[in-house]
């Protein structure tokens, strides 16, 4: 197990793509490259790195809301934050575990294949959603917030789950293709050009004007000739 | 002096008179007569305050931009291609952010562009073709006065003649001045139109059933009717703002209205025009495309180009705590920024090329005042429509073109990196 | 002064193919004999082949497309190539930034390129984009197969004033020749439907696709401009247009030009179709290269579509929606007002698809069977994928054995919609030679370049292959020789060395004045008028060669 803690306060983000793979090997986790700014340092010259025992582990303690792209393409291995964390963590990550025990920002799994992503505070906007130009979100995995979520979920998700436990924003499941996103709380527009996949709210949301009502649940998005479900959460 | 281009909103209009011994104006809207006006002035570079020559602010601010870890390089959208250029290679050379106002501005267009492309055209389609032009959260009259005139309400064209061959539709969340201009006039309840565009996609296609009964404000019969009047169009304009780009549902708002336009193509021929606000926007996204790949929002961290709008506009750098210096080109971030964006950019290093103070000159460390753009200065603009148009020097001055600080800058800052 | 030892040359134009030294003085090949070896750069290209710079024929590398496409496909930028540091950083997978297609170019050893399809209204952005891509030379054709007053003339019947039209546009957009685009189709298509066959007519107009195409050509001979016009026919992409095709190039029967053809023909794989629908598409390359091969007035380009990403991108509106339909993919449209239209929608080349497989054997067989002579390699840049796969082209056409292979990954059906597996024949280094050097250089009317003859620009290119032992089995060899020379000297400054960018400079762009040869005044009452339907300013309209960075006049007359 590796934990990790900010040596100064950074005067800009840092980009450390860092996964569970260097938690064996101290020393080779502390020359691992990370970015600061225009600055390609070593883990360690930002960083305090210790290493206790040898399980795939790594623990990010005090603040990392300003050190992104954590557990970027992760295979296995877990990643614990302690605090808050920065952007794009667990994107494209195929498996092992990512628990936030803070707020996440945006970006949180994206374009994920496997494992899973548990924010315990809230998550900001894009959870799970493709980067720009890319044509498919979510392939796998599951997501968790277990706070209130932003803007844009699951967009052009193929398969996998994503769970927000409390409200979440706009656009849920906008040109969805598969896989599931369960929204407990109220949210805002939901379903625009879906195509195949199921969401479930227990809240208030608003419906795209394009979806068919069948006995208990919303068939669409018409637009897209879509076969995706909303459908209401009931107690 | 005629034919002279005003370099204030995106409609660049070309056909004005300026004399610019008496700074007299012709044909002008109040806007562009007002960027056309005699204006107090930055007299002379700065730093901290005292008066510096050119050479010294620039080489300050070389400095300033070579030793900081992620420089922010912002504005762009009010000079000229020729500036524009130089600040994207000026960002990548000292490894820093190129932002322009387009993402503060139509940047959800572009976001939405990227989704679905976008069928459009130049100003002359609407001129010489539209026989049906609907105006969707913009308010011409007031923001792109010569417009209505120049380009589409009002204007004669080859095919359609004038207004009396031409429909005129507004959609709005409110009676604008625009919507007395139109034939038609349709109100959306505030942060509904992507709803509406997917209700239009799916009336258009008869999928009537899947419809409800009102959707936006809206009634259903009302929308069919809309459907149907696009329907039996021959060649529709539909042109939108911020109403669209900038309320509830931002970047799919337009994407919505881009698949709609798509699939009016399959019945009759449309095209979507956005209507971009200062007069070079399209410049500062345009140049950074064929430069870079990107158009805003790039990071040159790594020594190339990556895109990220959602870390690296302006505002959010800022709001992240992401850059540690800035250099604000012919814009006013401190007065139009979110407050706390405001607040860091008040704790690092700001470097200002601008003719004019502003809020940003009084936080600035380094101020370089400059030729204005289309009056002192020459060089390329793109219109809304991205039909490239010179605007001219009309007026000599002693003031450096931006050109010629981005240009000496950029020199300083090579230099800086060889030693 | 640079002096090129002991290689092998291979320069079509001077009938040379043996070794020998090359002298390069003040930017251009000379031929004195007295050398002092001290005062040069030697270079030593003992066993190595020396050619002229190549020069890409039709490729969409600026313009308003090919930046809309980049705005919308930001997924094409992250394949980075150069990072910055003395020169500029270069990224693009099959659309490339500005720098990227400079640096891309002339490590393959091209050194000129024409950028196919300028909208006049954003002809200006054209240029700008020109002046930002490195070292290369490279012009420009302005697109007049849609263009409202090209009809007018037409219907009119007024061939003179048509040539005053053309030399007045070549002259306010510092534009190099006349392209056309599915002439009449894109017009149809702002009432949305397009050309089907050349006796279609133009709406409101009435003029046929056939007049418009004999109109351009007759007024383009009376100029004598150095390129003859350059055609995109219609009915692009669609199965059987192959017939289309033939009836096109028969328009040029009788028109004669001693220098050049009179009727240049692009990307003729896209228009070489035969089938009544997508199931049966095959090739119908036979006919067309038959009539290629024994007209002496008819050029033409491959259009090679390589397997993988590509951007498809041209001024033919109506097509481009079709293909939008068709893929379901995203979708850029311009329509420029009185002058024509253009388009943009992404594209994967896939092996496995039966329709794209015989596209890629229609061009190798139009590769193996027209003349070299006549025929140019492209790939329509980006529209059949990226310019730095030719040297996949070359060794394809070199090389039975590598075709043989790439056909394997290809699907069977083109085993019997193509003619491709029966063809054996094996293209000759000289043949590539001329296929990307004198061909491309005498059709487009460059008498400097493609050669390396006393006078010749000193676009000079080594590439690591040793004629005298050439093996078209060792393609891979072969292949990756091509896609990185040794060295490339441009204009006599050494800009490779070893496959990377050695020199940063900037090159020409060259356009064409035919002034001399008309008068203006003919059509100034319809250009009057027709400004009253633009929404530019007349004064406003064009480029001024002080806005360029290195422009050449090339004055006819
Ligand atoms: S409409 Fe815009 S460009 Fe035209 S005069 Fe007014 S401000 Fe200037
Ligand atoms: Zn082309």
């Amino acid at each position: 197990m590796l934990i990790i803690k900010p040596k100064i306060d950074f005067e800009v983000n840092v980009e450390a793509e860092i996964t569970p793979d260097i938690a064996t090997d101290l020393e080779y986790a502390k020359s691992f490259t990370v970015y600061y700014g225009k600055l390609e340092m070593s883990l360690a010259e930002l960083f305090e790195v210790e290493k206790e025992g040898d399980s795939k582990v790594i623990v990010l303690e005090g603040d990392f809301s300003r050190v992104k792209w954590i557990g970027k393409g992760m295979l296995d291995g877990e990643i614990i934050v302690r605090g808050n964390a920065g952007a794009n963590y667990g994107a494209f990550m195929k498996g092992g575990k990512i628990v936030i025990e803070g707020n996440a920002d945006d970006w949180i799994g994206a374009e994920m294949e496997g494992g899973e992503i548990i924010v315990k505070g809230d998550a900001k906007n894009l959870i799970g959603c493709p980067y720009w130009g890319d044509l498919e979100g979510m392939k796998g995995g599951k997501i968790v917030i277990e706070g209130n979520a932003g803007n844009y979920i699951g967009e052009k998700m193929v398969s996998g789950e994503i769970e927000v436990r409390g409200k979440a924003g706009d656009f849920i499941g906008t040109e969805m293709k598969g896989g599931l996103i369960t929204i407990h709380g109220d949210c805002g527009i939901v379903g625009g050009d879906m195509k195949a996949g199921e969401i479930r709210i227990g809240g208030i949301f608003e419906l795209v004007p394009a979806f068919r009502e069948t006995d208990d649940v919303f068939v669409g998005d018409v637009n897209v000739k879509g076969k995706g479900i909303v459908r209401v959460l009931t107690l | 002096m005629e034919n002279v281009t005003c370099t204030f909103c995106g409609a660049v209009c070309d056909d004005l008179y300026f004399d610019g011994d008496e700074f007299r104006t012709k044909d002008f809207c109040p806007l562009g007569e007002a960027k056309f006006s005699r204006k107090k002035r930055i007299e002379y570079p700065t730093i901290d305050g005292k008066k510096v020559s050119y050479e010294e602010a620039v080489e300050r601010a070389a400095e300033i931009l070579h030793n900081s870890k992620r420089p922010l390089l912002f504005g762009w959208s009010s000079t000229v291609n020729e500036a524009i250029r130089l600040g994207v290679i000026l960002a990548e050379k000292v490894r820093g952010i190129y932002d322009q106002c387009a993402s503060v501005c139509h940047a959800p267009s572009v976001l939405a562009m990227i989704e679905e492309g976008i069928a459009s055209g130049s100003l002359g389609q609407i001129k010489n073709r539209t026989d049906l032009a609907i105006f969707w959260g913009c308010n011409p009259v007031e923001a792109h006065p010569r417009h209505p005139t120049r380009y589409s309400v009002m204007a004669r064209g080859l095919l359609t003649k004038g207004r009396a061959d031409r429909k005129v539709v507004v959609v709005d969340v409110r009676k604008t001045v625009s919507a007395l201009m139109a034939s038609h006039f349709i109100q959306v309840k505030p942060g509904t139109d992507y709803l509406v565009f997917s209700a239009m996609r799916a009336l258009m296609e008869g999928y009537e059933d899947a419809v409800p009964e009102e959707v936006g404000g809206v009634r259903k019969e009302k929308l069919i009717e809309f459907v149907e009047m696009i329907k039996s169009a021959k060649y529709i304009t539909i042109l939108f703002g911020l109403g669209i780009a900038h309320t509830r549902g931002h970047d799919r708002n337009v994407e919505n209205v881009i698949k709609l336009v798509q699939l009016i193509n399959r019945y009759t021929r449309c095209i979507l025009q956005p209507m971009r606000g200062h007069f070079n926007v399209v410049g500062a996204g345009e140049v950074a495309a064929w430069e870079c790949g990107f158009e805003w929002a790039v990071d040159f961290s790594r020594g190339y180009p990556r895109f990220a709008p959602s870390e690296f506009t302006g505002v959010e750098a800022l709001l992240r705590k992401d850059c540690d210096a800035a250099l604000i080109v012919a814009s006013d971030p401190a007065a139009h920024f979110p407050r706390a964006a405001v607040e860091q950019l008040k704790r690092i290093p700001v470097i200002q090329i601008d003719p004019f103070p502003n809020m940003t000159t009084l936080l600035s460390k380094v101020v370089i005042p400059c030729a204005i753009s289309g009056i002192e200065a020459e060089g390329t603009a793109y219109r809304m429509d991205g039909v490239p148009i010179r605007v001219k020097k009309v007026v000599e001055s002693e003031y450096w073109s931006d050109e010629e600080i981005l240009e000496k800058m950029l020199e300083k800052v090579l230099k800086l990196r060889e030693d | 002064m640079i002096l090129v030892k002991n290689g092998h040359v291979i320069d079509p134009v001077n009938g040379i193919n043996e070794e020998m030294d090359l002298f390069i003085k003040n930017g251009r090949i000379s031929s004195e004999f007295k050398i002092n070896e001290k005062e040069c750069e030697v270079i030593d290209a003992k066993g190595k082949l020396v050619v002229a710079g190549a020069i890409d024929i039709h490729a969409h590398i600026a313009a308003r497309k090919i930046n809309s496409g980049r705005a919308m496909r930001p997924e094409e930028f992250r394949r980075v190539r150069q990072k910055t540091g003395k020169f500029r950083a270069a990224v693009g997978r099959t659309l490339l930034t500005a720098p990227a297609i400079g640096y891309e170019y002339v490590k393959m050893g091209y050194t000129t390129a024409i950028e196919p399809a300028t909208p006049s209204l954003y002809t200006l952005h054209t240029h700008e984009e020109l002046d930002s891509i490195p070292i290369i030379d490279k012009a420009a054709l302005p697109l007049f197969g849609n263009w409202h007053l090209v009809f007018k003339f037409i219907a009119e019947n007024d061939i003179e004033k048509l040539a005053s039209f053309i030399s007045w546009v070549l002259e306010k957009m510092k534009g190099y020749g006349v392209k056309v685009v599915n002439p009449g189709g894109v017009e149809a298509w702002m009432y949305g439907s397009n050309a089907h066959s050349i006796d279609d007519l133009v709406p409101y107009y009435d003029v046929s696709v056939r007049d418009i195409i004999t109109g351009l050509i007759k007024a383009n001979e009376m100029l004598d401009l150095p390129h003859s016009i350059h055609i995109h026919c219609n009915n692009l992409g669609e199965p059987g247009n192959y017939e289309t095709t033939v009836d096109t190039m028969k328009l040029a029967n009788g028109i004669r030009n001693n220098r050049r053809q009179v009727l240049h023909v692009t990307h003729v794989q896209f228009n070489a179709f035969s089938g009544s629908g997508w199931k049966d598409m095959g090739s119908g390359t036979e006919e067309i290269i038959k009539l290629v091969n024994k007209s002496d007035n008819i050029t033409i380009d491959m259009g090679q579509v390589i397997f993988g990403h590509a951007t498809t991108m041209t001024a033919d509106g109506p097509f481009q929606f079709d293909l939008h339909k068709l893929l379901k993919n995203k979708w850029i449209n311009l329509d420029v007002e009185l002058e024509t239209g253009t388009g943009v929608v992404p594209l994967i080349y896939r092996p496995s698809s039966p329709v794209h497989s015989v596209m890629w054997a229609i061009a190798l067989e139009l590769g193996l069977l027209v003349n070299p002579d006549k025929n140019v390699i492209s790939t329509d840049y980006p529209n059949g994928g990226p310019f730095d796969r030719y040297p996949y082209i070359m060794t394809l056409l070199l090389s039975r054995k590598y075709r043989e292979k790439e056909m394997e990954r290809a699907h069977k059906y083109l085993q019997r919609a193509a003619n491709l597996p029966s063809i054996d024949i094996e293209r000759t280094l000289e043949d590539i030679v001329k296929m990307t050097r004198s061909s491309p250089a005498r059709i487009l009317g460059m008498h400097n370049k493609g050669h390396l003859g006393e006078g010749a620009d000193a676009d000079v290119v080594v590439y690591d292959i040793n004629p005298a032992e050439f093996n078209p089995d060792k393609y891979r060899e072969i292949e990756k020789a091509l896609s990185s020379a040794l060295f490339t000297i441009k204009g006599g400054t050494v800009v490779v060395k070893n496959g990377k960018i050695a020199g940063d400079i900037w090159g020409r762009t060259m356009w064409v004045d035919a002034t001399l040869r008309t008068t203006a005044e003919i059509i100034e009452p319809d250009l009057e008028e027709y400004f009253n339907y633009y929404t530019v300013n007349r004064e406003n309209y064009g480029v001024e060669e002080r806005w360029m960075r290195r422009a050449e006049r090339i004055e006819v007359g």
